[in-house]
């Protein structure tokens, strides 16, 4: 809430729509005190989908809090239930999706409302940028309308103050000269600019909370480094939490203060950046280290593997999930699921046999 | 950089789309495969009845009737629909004039994807001037109204039931080549066509191996859809009395005669319209319901 | 292009014996057509690329998007052939090459996609899938192929009882891409060109599939030109590196003199993009390094490509093309005016951009 330029953009929406912020404002405890109360609470979140007669279960008892300006970053690979969880914290999933649990935002609870209610909550609390910009944008109408089309959802403004907001909005995501874009279509931006584009939209309500589901996945790697600072730098700025949806580690490492782990619909381990990765605990997170080629390595050097696929969510198994493919599982592993438990400050994971923590053995079972 | 594909959970979900919000609502279950085969089972009752019941059950003959047992109202005995002004049994007209509508349909489907088909494929696989020749040849029959063309053809040949189905393939064999150019130009470019040739697979190893395989359900699809519209216009056909020529029925014909009755009895336009009407909504049910189910465009 | 002396040295000066690859001056060109057919525009995705390949050799080509390294790959394979230049095979120039030649060239090179789920047709079983290379050649009896695909299978890891009926949607991405590999081994190659073969892959799963290339590697003797946006991933397979922009090479050498020493801008820029866990521990975000934005390839930069977003251009670049040239050590070659001389990354100055 420091920048000068969101200073602005708040000057604006003050302006021309004071009684729905303060609206949005009372309902929740002061915003300028962190650690008062967390901006979002997960807890025990459950996602059940009906699939062709089997039941899949996508997420499995999910929990954990997003303070007010967190940069948070949930990793796993596909099928682990983080794009799922995601979509239920926005209320994206579709009927078809059987959802329980708790899920508060500033205190709401999430689960259970009506979609009039949702979409009320969406763009104004939290809002998302997805993975392809291409689809996240209508190709047949001009980028600075789709962006006031976003903050007219939400906010009263007519149209003039609307369009001044949206130019103001471009500014603000660095797309060089802001006034000409505005008239332009998706296909005459880059992958890079459209990205800006669509956070731009997401940040058209000053959301509390802004999800970014594999945002960078689809853009080159320099690209890629661009939008990330640009959503760090905006988040110093409009003090938005930043909760980062990804399958790269390093990603997460180079630009999450916290990291959580997903495995088939369950966290497995979760804790500061730092300690993540250079106290690994939970030998799944230690696989998918070993797993990444890294620039230190020598060339033609075997990446240390572990064998086998994540399961299949339709059958309940007991036990550890990833026990049969953990090269230190052992008997209770199979048996008995462990909880996801705090064993060391701000380290929580859910392993009967951890390791020894560093930065991961090589252990390796057949590839 | 694209999305990584998952590991496939299970053959419930498509393996690496789960992120795809859109995938998710696609909850078919049983209530999918009933679209498909309810139709399914109606057509085949029709189709029993119209081609095997009358060799297994002395059904009377749809022409030559006395004129003493005309006009006989429904559910007369002996008589399930009546008989018409000339004393002909209706239900067995209705019977005999569905083969007709059957073979037809069949027949001009048939035509129209072997020959249809295989023009689309030749001119997309090769491109250039064979493409550019052979679709403007059969853009010229497009361009026409297909009840126009199909009027002119049968005028200039004389009517029977072979003239009128070479008639109506003139019209679906252009259809079922523009189908299956477009299928082509897709999948041509597709990487495993690309890795066939890269084995240096013969041209027709490819298109027969790969190319037609992959685009049969697309085919079948448009066969069902298009067998309805084919029912119809051969309907409309005889209604116009340009269709197989009398005494033969045909559901067409039988709306055409009681027509001039429809006041007086209009069980003679109703009937045979309910039997036209059930066959194309099954066949369009049908090629809706696959083509959902096989996801094709 | 007249093949410059200085060029042509500095490429012959890498290579001892004859090459199993030899790509020269190769272009490609794609022609935009505007609606109603009218043509819009000329793509030149590959401009004047040149490079070689030793049997035995993994030459690794890293670029982003619009850099042409996609487009190279097929060039080479001659889907679609070149508009320009020549790629010399085992001596033979494919390109213009007539069709019973090229056949047999086939058996010698071959091709990994990227997506494992279009590059294997979905209505074929898995054996008839590797079969086909072998049938399309008339290659063996049924018997004998069987054999020999079953005997491929085995060697990627995927069971022939078991996977040999199945179909490609009942498998994971990573056996399919297998899948895919045992396909382009049945005929024995010598060079194998990998398309982004792993990008589309899961963390793990993708590390078994490169370790998978490692082994064939050393049991077969393959060759490999192995194209992908991944650096580090480039250096885990390859010998030498390829970094191209915008259609043109920048800056080729081998591994661990690329990635120690990297000599061109823009292969610093890439470096210094990539997040790494080890790199930033107790560090937030990345100093990019690189500013602005891609150029239209349809109407790329004067002179040097990339100068639009290098943060040491200059007027020569803008007014001459740099050509590629030999430069620290052996076969390490750079095609820039004013290349990072010294070994240390230097921190690069905040990019200063003109058109």
């Amino acid at each position: 809430m420091t920048g000068p330029l969101g200073q602005r953009v708040r000057q604006l929406a003050a302006t021309s729509a004071g009684a729905s912020s303060a609206a949005r404002d009372e309902s929740a405890p002061a915003g300028s005190n962190p650690g008062a109360s967390p901006l979002l609470e997960v807890s025990d979140l459950r996602v059940r989908f009906r699939s062709r007669g089997s039941v899949v279960n996508a997420v499995q008892g999910v929990s954990f809090t997003v303070e007010p300006g967190q940069t948070l970053a949930i990793i796993g690979e596909s099928g682990s239930g983080k794009t799922v969880s995601a979509y239920a914290i926005m209320g994206l999933l579709p009927r078809t999706a059987h959802v329980s649990g708790s899920i508060r935002f500033r205190g709401v609870q999430l689960v259970g409302r009506s979609e009039k209610e949702l979409q009320d909550h969406r763009g104004r609390n939290a809002a998302m940028v997805f993975q392809d910009p291409e689809r996240s944008l209508n190709p047949t109408m001009r980028i600075g309308t789709q962006i006031a089309e976003a903050i007219r959802c939400h906010l009263p403004l007519d149209r003039k103050e609307a369009n001044e907001r949206a130019v103001e909005l471009l500014r603000l995501v660095r797309l060089p000269t802001p006034e000409r874009r505005f008239y332009e279509y998706p296909h005459q931006l880059s992958g890079g600019m459209r990205q800006r584009v669509v956070i731009a939209i997401a940040l058209a309500c000053e959301p509390r909370l802004l999800i970014a589901d594999e945002a960078t996945t689809a853009l080159d790697v320099t690209t890629q480094a661009q939008i990330m600072d640009l959503l760090l730098d905006l988040q110093q700025e409009l003090g938005t939490a930043l909760m980062m949806i990804s399958h790269d580690l390093a990603l997460a490492a180079s630009y999450a203060e916290e990291v959580i782990v997903m495995y088939a619909g369950r966290i497995v381990e979760r804790a500061a950046a730092e300690d993540l990765f250079g106290n690994v605990r939970m030998p799944y997170t230690r696989a998918l280290l070993n797993a990444i080629p890294r620039i230190e390595l020598e060339p033609h050097v075997l990446l240390p593997v572990i064998g086998g696929r994540p399961p299949d969510l339709s059958t309940v198994v007991p036990g550890c999930s990833f026990a049969p493919r953990c090269p230190d599982a052992q008997q209770d592993c199979r048996q008995e699921i462990p909880p996801l438990e705090e064993q060391e400050i701000g380290h929580w994971w859910a392993c009967w046999h951890p390791c020894e923590g560093g930065q991961g053995g090589q252990k390796e079972a057949a590839p | 950089m694209a999305v990584p594909v998952a590991d496939a959970l299970s053959p419930a979900l498509p393996a690496g789309d789960i992120a795809e919000a859109g995938r998710f609502s696609r909850a078919r279950g049983a209530m999918g495969t009933l679209e498909i085969t309810i139709p399914a089972a109606v057509l085949l009752v029709l189709l029993f009845f119209c081609f095997v019941w009358p060799i297994v059950y002395p059904v009377p003959k749809p022409t030559g009737g006395s004129i003493l047992n005309s006009g006989l109202p429904m559910w007369s005995p002996g008589h399930i629909f009546g008989t018409d002004t000339v004393g002909n049994d209706i239900m067995s007209r209705i019977l005999y004039g569905g083969r007709v509508s059957f073979e037809v349909a069949v027949a001009v489907q048939v035509i129209g994807l072997v020959v249809g088909g295989l023009l689309g494929v030749i001119a997309g696989y090769s491109g250039g001037p064979v493409e550019a020749v052979l679709m403007r040849v059969l853009d010229v029959f497009i361009a026409f109204p297909s009840l126009v063309l199909v009027l002119a053809i049968v005028d200039s040949l004389g009517q029977s039931e072979i003239n009128v189905i070479w008639a109506l393939a003139a019209f679906s064999i252009p259809a079922f080549a523009r189908v299956a150019r477009a299928a082509t130009l897709r999948l041509r470019d597709q990487p495993f066509v690309v890795a066939a040739r890269l084995s240096s697979a013969k041209t027709w190893r490819i298109l027969f191996g790969h190319i037609v395989p992959n685009m049969m359900p697309q085919l079948v699809t448009f066969s069902l859809l298009g067998a309805g519209v084919t029912i119809i216009l051969e309907g409309a056909l005889d209604f116009l009395g340009y269709g197989i020529p009398d005494p033969a029925p045909s559901w067409g014909k039988e709306i055409a005669v009681g027509q001039t009755m429809l006041s007086i009895r209009p069980s003679l336009v109703i009937v045979p319209s309910i039997f036209l009407f059930v066959t194309v909504v099954c066949l369009n049910l049908m090629g809706d319901g696959l083509r959902s189910r096989w996801g094709v465009r | 292009m007249t093949p410059n002396p200085v060029t042509e040295a500095g490429a012959a000066a890498t290579h001892s014996g004859a090459a199993l690859l030899e790509v020269r001056h190769l272009v490609q060109e794609f022609v935009l057509r505007d609606y109603g057919g009218v043509k819009g525009g000329v793509l030149q995705a590959v401009s004047d690329v040149s490079f070689e390949l030793d049997a035995g050799e993994t030459l690794g080509i890293v670029g982003e998007t619009g850099s042409g390294k996609s487009t190279l790959a097929r060039s080479v394979i001659q889907a679609p052939p070149p508009k320009r230049g020549s790629v010399i095979f085992q001596g033979k120039d494919l390109v213009g090459l007539g069709r019973r030649a090229m056949t047999s060239v086939r058996r010698d090179l071959q091709m990994v996609f990227q997506d494992p789920f279009r590059s294997l047709d979905p209505k074929w079983t898995v054996s008839r899938i590797v079969a086909e290379p072998l049938i399309a050649q008339g290659v063996g009896s049924r018997s004998e192929r069987r054999e020999r695909v079953n005997s491929l299978l085995d060697r990627v890891g995927l069971d022939p009882v078991g996977y040999g009926k199945r179909h490609p949607r009942e498998l994971s991405g990573g056996q399919a891409q297998r899948v895919a590999i045992a396909r382009a081994l049945v005929l024995e190659p010598k060079l194998i060109i990998c398309d982004e073969p792993v990008s589309s892959l899961d963390v793990l799963v993708q590390a078994q599939v490169l370790n998978l290339f490692e082994k064939l590697r050393s049991e077969l003797s393959l060759s490999y030109l192995f194209i992908a946006h991944d650096l580090a991933l480039v250096k885990q397979v390859s010998d030498r590196v390829a970094v191209m922009y915008l259609g043109k090479l920048c800056e080729v050498g081998p591994v661990r003199a690329i990635y120690r020493q990297p000599l061109h801008p823009y292969t610093l820029a890439l470096l210094t993009s990539i997040p790494s866990p080890a790199r930033s521990a107790g560090k937030r975000g990345t100093s990019s390094v690189i500013s602005g934005e891609l150029p239209s390839p349809l109407d790329p930069p004067s002179g040097c490509r990339f100068r639009t977003r290098c943060p040491r251009a200059q007027e020569r670049c803008a007014a001459e093309a740099p050509e590629l040239r030999s430069l620290g050590g052996e076969g390490h070659l750079v095609a820039c005016h004013f290349p990072l001389s010294d070994g240390s990354r230097t921190s690069a100055e905040p990019a200063a951009v003109r058109r």
